[in-house]
């Protein structure tokens, strides 16, 4: 579960008690005080960009736009936040629709990748590799195969197994069948394991 | 790992590894999203005052507090004076601006 850094904002004088919680805040932005509608961008932007970033890697030239994306659709859909639980927990459920939407339309846009393995076997017989990556090695090594993985694969595995969207959903909301995304998701993973495996000229 | 299925194994990765790297946002661009996000607001009727933000607490800017304390109608006060500041110019483009007053929310993107 990834969470927002919030960020404090310094242009408050000492002691103001005004826009201290969550809901103040948004009352604030919504009477277009500019100041608070600082303090919101302030807030929310690294814990938002920090997410989406992870999420488009390596397609960094559409981080800012969708950041942006996001902020707009939580202001303009300010009045429905409820109070009831924390704001950034609140525009992060935003934020995972929009990267949603941007899976769901690259994923309906790209036709899979086509590729010479028709069935993978469901164990895959791979050479010994040292079991113990360090932590941080293992990160690097991730995100370097992902980024190496055509669009479709790529997005297909974050959305499957870090954005934890069930095959049925991705289906619903790709308009594809669910057999159809456990095709791409089978292929995804294999591709995934190969170029882990042997590298990624593999 | 080497011998779990597939499935098994990115289960077995996407539990260990978390994707974010900790970079934070571009001064420019939460510059950008500011500037966007008042600009729509000032499309819909005059912002609050800065009267109102100033009663809120909120510090101004060296030119905010010279619209707020001249003897004009809070129409003016309500305008997106940032529209015409060269400090939100050089925000938006540049990530270290040479802008430093206080209050001034280009100035505290910079800071973050």
């Amino acid at each position: 579960m990834h969470h927002l850094n919030q960020q404090p904002f310094g242009s408050r004088d000492e002691g103001d008690p005004s826009i201290d919680d969550d809901s103040s805040l948004v009352a604030a932005v919504l009477s277009k005080d500019r100041k608070a509608t600082a303090e919101f961008v302030a807030r929310f932007a690294d814990g938002l960009y920090v997410y989406v970033r992870s999420r488009l890697a390596p397609r960094y030239d559409e981080v800012d736009d969708l950041v942006q994306e996001i902020f707009l659709a939580a202001w303009e859909n300010l009045n429905r936040y409820q109070g009831s639980g924390l704001l950034q927990a609140w525009v992060m459920g935003i934020a995972r629709h929009k990267v949603e939407d941007y899976y769901r339309a690259r994923l309906r846009a790209l036709e899979p990748i086509e590729d010479s393995h028709q069935d993978h076997p469901v164990f895959s017989v791979v050479p010994e590799f040292h079991e113990a990556l360090e932590h941080e090695e293992m990160e690097a090594k991730t995100r370097s195969v992902l980024a190496s993985l055509p669009d479709p694969y790529r997005l297909a595995l974050i959305w499957r197994y870090w954005e934890q969207a069930s095959a049925r959903e991705m289906a619903l909301k790709t308009g594809k069948t669910e057999k159809a995304i456990e095709r791409i998701l089978a292929r995804a993973r294999a591709e995934f394991r190969e170029r882990w495996s042997y590298g990624q000229s593999a | 790992m080497a011998n779990l299925p597939e499935e098994q194994f990115m289960e077995s990765i996407a539990a260990q590894v978390e994707l974010q790297d900790a970079r934070p946002a571009p001064a420019n661009l939460k510059a950008r999203i500011y500037s966007g996000l008042v600009l729509r607001q000032g499309e819909s009727g005059p912002l609050a005052s800065l009267t109102a933000s100033r009663e809120r607490g909120q510090k101004l800017c060296i030119f905010e507090q010279l619209v707020q304390i001249v003897p004009v109608g809070e129409t003016v006060k309500s305008l997106n004076i940032c529209r015409v500041c060269h400090a939100r110019v050089l925000a938006e483009h540049f990530e270290t601006p040479p802008i430093y007053w206080t209050g001034c929310p280009y100035v505290e993107f910079k800071k973050l």
